[in-house]
């Protein structure tokens, strides 16, 4: 067990290496003079000299690189070139609103879709079954931002009750952003529920069909209990690796809903950071991304070495 | 130990039946239309007795059982008929009730404990669910499981195969019910491991005087546990009778065929039955002595990591000869087989064919070696692409091979190829899934054929079969080799079939050859008490078999490995030898059984 997640952990901290090097040469190695890039094709040769200078583009790839990742790793991820403020910061900022949101839709939606994923899969092929898998698969065929943007046409111009977008930037207190989280995790829900349901319905009907779960029924256990104890453990195993994919996907920047809303997240911030060419911005956030997805997929394998006792005991002296 | 066919009941027996089933018909739908599964089945069972429901694949003898615990598959429903167990009327009991009646009344042993028992729990916990009054460790206990406590703590997937089978019976019995239905619980079980099983379970019958439904294929099982039997064919009841009766003098034909197609261990040859259920037991070609060798291993190890499965084996396998590896399940056969077949390498030793070394994956084996050394396996279902005709399976090796140079001629033999395993080409197009279990594992030997090889290397090919099914593929085996001159490596557990097919006879234990020699010779006077194990525990499809020459299973003395680097056989003559061994007089035979069954867990 102790190897297994050994294995896992270093598996992760690779990982992590080889993305922040893929990020290092997609901004800063490629082809093209960075500076150039930055300042536009009308900067005079001395600005551009300058810029290089402050940069340190003058230095090998790798030296910059050392540099960089020395700094990241002690939170330090350089200066913005348009706000002059540290990239760590700011960053944080964002994605602290970011993992508010993501944490208000996984509290609501996956709770909700694992709930009605099983719900559908225990009544197959009957009416829940369809009402959930058609609804859920219509979730997941309208592009998000036409979500968004029914919702704010619904619940904050035809029904005023939450805020359209937010008016606050990044600083903004979670009492000051609360009341506008809702509607883009509701729309967050309801692009992500569907994957979920369907394949949290796909594994309950798999074990559904098992012969434990039919033994457990003969032993004359109430359906509740064959449910709860017997069938979900297993049926939820696959159901984890898609659900941290998903959590991924939320924190890991959605830039499409938080500009629909003006939501200061992470997404925005990318966004922004991308049209003003801030290089460190852009390095720092992509790297925070590749961070939350690795950090999720680990949790999801410690979650599934929770589930499955295979995984648990493997290596324990018989 | 208890006998566990019980002597005649008292005349004056005034114990009502527990369990009645009478006039039961069950339907499944499809396509709009009821297909019936069961129709007009009855019986009864009363307290202490054990009924058997015997029949091949679609009998329809699971589901009647499952009847009694009020179970029915999706999509069927009774058509006609009640059953009653224990005075009330199953499908008429409202949910809760029959509830009720699972928990308490009758339970079930399923047929692959492995799939059986949820794999999240621990043990304890699954059977402590189970209901009533008994401690957990008492039950591990009664099922003669080593250190209850501790196995409690454990997860089905850290047992093996016969302790799983153990905990699900300890489970049916823990709220103590009045009924057992046991559904093929020994199905996939070794020899040895499926005996002490089937003891455990008529000793338990006898302890809690339970009324039990046996579900068997195995006649041999049957003859060994069952006090009546019932044979079902295509739903209906074509037989029903006390076991001895029905044994010694079955009346319907399709009974007597069924009896005469179960191998027997001594049986010189291959049985051939008749309409009415008549034997002619045909003998073995000798193989000529100056037969060139086809196959020839030399102190091969295999191993898995860091475990070593096969420990220094040698053997040769001539043209036209059946050589069978024989063991329980973990002795190393199948691995052997995969190894010669290309599947993993040897770690040690040198495995040789006169075109080439097989000590190579087959992927870089020249292909002319690859085509000549060729694997059937065990389960056609599963080896066979489900989307692609059977025609086309067998083409495509032609193809790949170069038998064959055009499309046209490639169909062509592939359709002469389904003739030789005697099949109608016309079959060709078919995919795999509109065959039959015996027509389907032809359709895996004529893939295996269609590279013209020398070696054919059989891993349990029938044991996925029924039994008449399955004389019929020996048969046409037994055919293939002599008309092509064909070197077999024959692996199985059954040693009734191993006696009807092979000329010599490999015997394995953890890897390790303990005894090799002529068929005749090893079956008439096994020398190594592992052979004499396994000969005893085979059961008869007869229930007053007499101890064989091995003696009952009792009877094997506990032994020692005596083998040394410079010693290790003991020569009989005419190639039969045996491992050398020491008695071992304070291992009483139940301990051993246990160990050994512990390691297999292990392993």
């Amino acid at each position: 067990m102790l190897a297994f997640l050994a294995r896992r952990v270093s598996a992760a901290v690779g990982t992590l290496f080889l993305s922040s090097v893929l990020v290092f040469l997609a901004v800063q190695a490629l082809p093209g003079d960075v500076a150039g890039q930055i300042l536009g094709k009308d900067a005079t040769p001395d600005a551009v000299a300058a810029l290089r200078g402050r940069l340190g583009l003058d230095r090998p790839a790798w030296e910059r690189y050392a540099d960089w990742m020395g700094g990241a790793l002690h939170g330090d991820f350089g200066t913005s070139l348009v706000s002059q403020r540290p990239v760590g910061g700011e960053v944080a900022a964002h994605l602290a609103n970011s993992a508010l949101i993501a944490g208000v839709t996984v509290l609501f939606a996956v709770t909700g879709s694992i709930v009605l994923g099983v719900i559908a899969g225990l009544y197959r092929d009957r009416w829940p079954d369809h009402l959930i898998s058609t609804v859920s698969l219509v979730g997941m065929s309208v592009p998000e931002f036409v979500v968004a943007t029914v919702l704010v046409l619904c619940f904050s111009i035809a029904l005023p009750w939450f805020p359209a977008v937010v008016l606050y930037g990044p600083d903004a207190s979670v009492g000051q952003l609360l009341p506008a989280v809702w509607l883009p995790a509701l729309a967050l829900a309801v692009v992500m529920a569907a994957y979920i349901v369907r394949m949290a319905r796909t594994s309950v009907i798999d074990v559904m069909a098992g012969e434990y779960v039919t033994t457990a029924r003969l032993k004359g256990l109430s359906s509740w209990r064959v449910v709860t104890r017997h069938a979900l453990p297993s049926a939820l195993l696959p159901t984890l690796h898609v659900i941290a994919l998903n959590v991924a996907w939320l924190v890991g920047g959605v830039a499409v809903v938080e500009n629909v809303f003006n939501y200061p997240g992470i997404g925005k911030l990318m966004l922004s950071s991308v049209q003003n060419r801030d290089l460190p911005v852009i390095q720092a956030v992509a790297l925070v991304s590749a961070v939350v997805y690795t950090v999720c997929n680990l949790a999801a394998d410690l979650g599934a070495m929770a589930l499955n006792p295979k995984l648990r005991t493997r290596g324990r002296t018989r | 130990m208890t006998s566990t066919v019980p002597a005649a009941p008292p005349a004056d027996r005034a114990t009502a039946p527990v369990v009645a089933v009478r006039a039961l018909s069950v339907a499944y739908r499809a396509g709009g239309r009821d297909i019936p599964v069961a129709h007009e089945v009855s019986f009864e069972v009363a307290p202490g007795r054990t009924l058997a429901l015997v029949g091949e694949s679609g009998s329809g003898k699971s589901t009647v059982a499952a009847t009694l615990l009020g179970h029915l598959r999706h999509g069927s429903r009774i058509t006609g008929g009640s059953v009653t167990v224990a005075g009330s009327d199953v499908f008429a009991l409202t949910a809760r009730q029959l509830r009720r009646l699972r928990g308490s009344t009758v339970a079930l042993v399923a047929q692959n404990a492995g799939h059986a028992l949820t794999p999240t729990m621990r043990i304890g916990r699954q059977i402590a669910e189970a209901g009533g009054d008994v401690p957990v460790t008492e039950l591990l206990d009664q099922v003669r499981l080593p250190r209850p406590a501790e196995l409690a703590r454990r997860y089905p997937h850290e047992l093996s195969g016969g302790q799983q089978q153990r905990v699900a019976i300890a489970m049916a019995i823990a709220a103590r019910p009045k009924v057992l239905v046991l559904d093929e619980p020994t199905t996939g079980l070794d020899v040895v491991t499926q005996r002490s099983v089937l003891d455990l379970v008529g000793a338990l019958r006898d302890e809690l005087g339970l009324a039990a439904v046996l579900v068997s294929h195995d006649l041999g099982v049957v003859a060994h546990t069952a006090d009546e039997v019932t044979v079902l064919r295509a739903g209906r009841v074509v037989e029903s009778a006390p076991t001895r009766r029905l044994f010694a003098a079955p009346r319907d034909p399709y009974t007597r065929r069924l009896l005469a197609s179960v191998p027997r261990l001594d049986d010189t040859g291959l049985a051939r039955v008749g309409e009415d259920g008549e034997r002619e037991v045909r003998p073995r070609s000798a193989v000529p002595a100056d037969a060139p060798v086809a196959v020839t291993a030399r102190d091969v190890t295999i191993d898995y990591g860091t475990t070593r499965a096969v420990h220094g084996v040698s053997f040769d396998v001539r043209r036209g000869e059946v050589l069978a590896l024989v063991g329980e399940s973990g002795s190393g056969k199948s691995t052997l087989a995969w190894t010669l077949a290309g599947l993993r390498t040897p770690s040690g030793g040198t495995l040789t064919h006169p075109a080439g070394d097989l000590a190579r994956p087959a992927r870089s084996r020249p292909r002319a070696l690859r085509s000549r050394v060729q694997l059937v396996f065990q389960n056609a279902d599963t080896s066979l692409n489900p989307r692609r005709s059977v025609g086309d399976a067998i083409r495509h090796p032609l193809r790949l091979f170069g038998t064959a140079a055009t499309r046209a001629e490639a169909a062509d033999r592939a359709r002469i190829l389904i003739g030789d395993v005697r099949l109608d080409p016309a079959l060709a197009d078919r995919l795999p899934a509109q065959l039959s279990g015996g027509q389907r594992q032809r359709i895996g030997i004529a893939r295996a054929l269609a590279g013209r090889p020398d070696v054919l290397i059989a891993d349990e090919i029938t044991t996925a079969l029924d039994v008449s099914v399955q004389a019929d593929v020996l048969r046409l085996l037994d055919d293939l080799r002599r008309e092509r001159d064909l070197a077999c490596l024959f692996i199985s557990h059954d040693l009734a079939v191993v006696r009807g097919i092979a000329d010599r006879v490999v015997v394995l234990r953890h890897g390790v050859v303990v005894e090799e020699g002529p068929t005749e010779a090893v079956f008439a006077a096994p020398g190594h008490p592992y052979t004499r194990q396994l000969m005893a525990a085979a059961l008869e499809p007869d229930p007053d078999a007499r101890p064989r020459a091995g003696g009952t299973p009792d009877s094997v003395p506990g032994w020692r490995d005596a083998a040394t680097p410079d010693d290790v056989w003991t020569d009989h003559g005419d190639g039969h030898r045996v491992r050398r061994w020491h008695p071992e007089t304070e291992a009483p035979h139940e301990t051993a059984a246990a160990t050994a069954e512990e390691t297999e867990g292990a392993a």
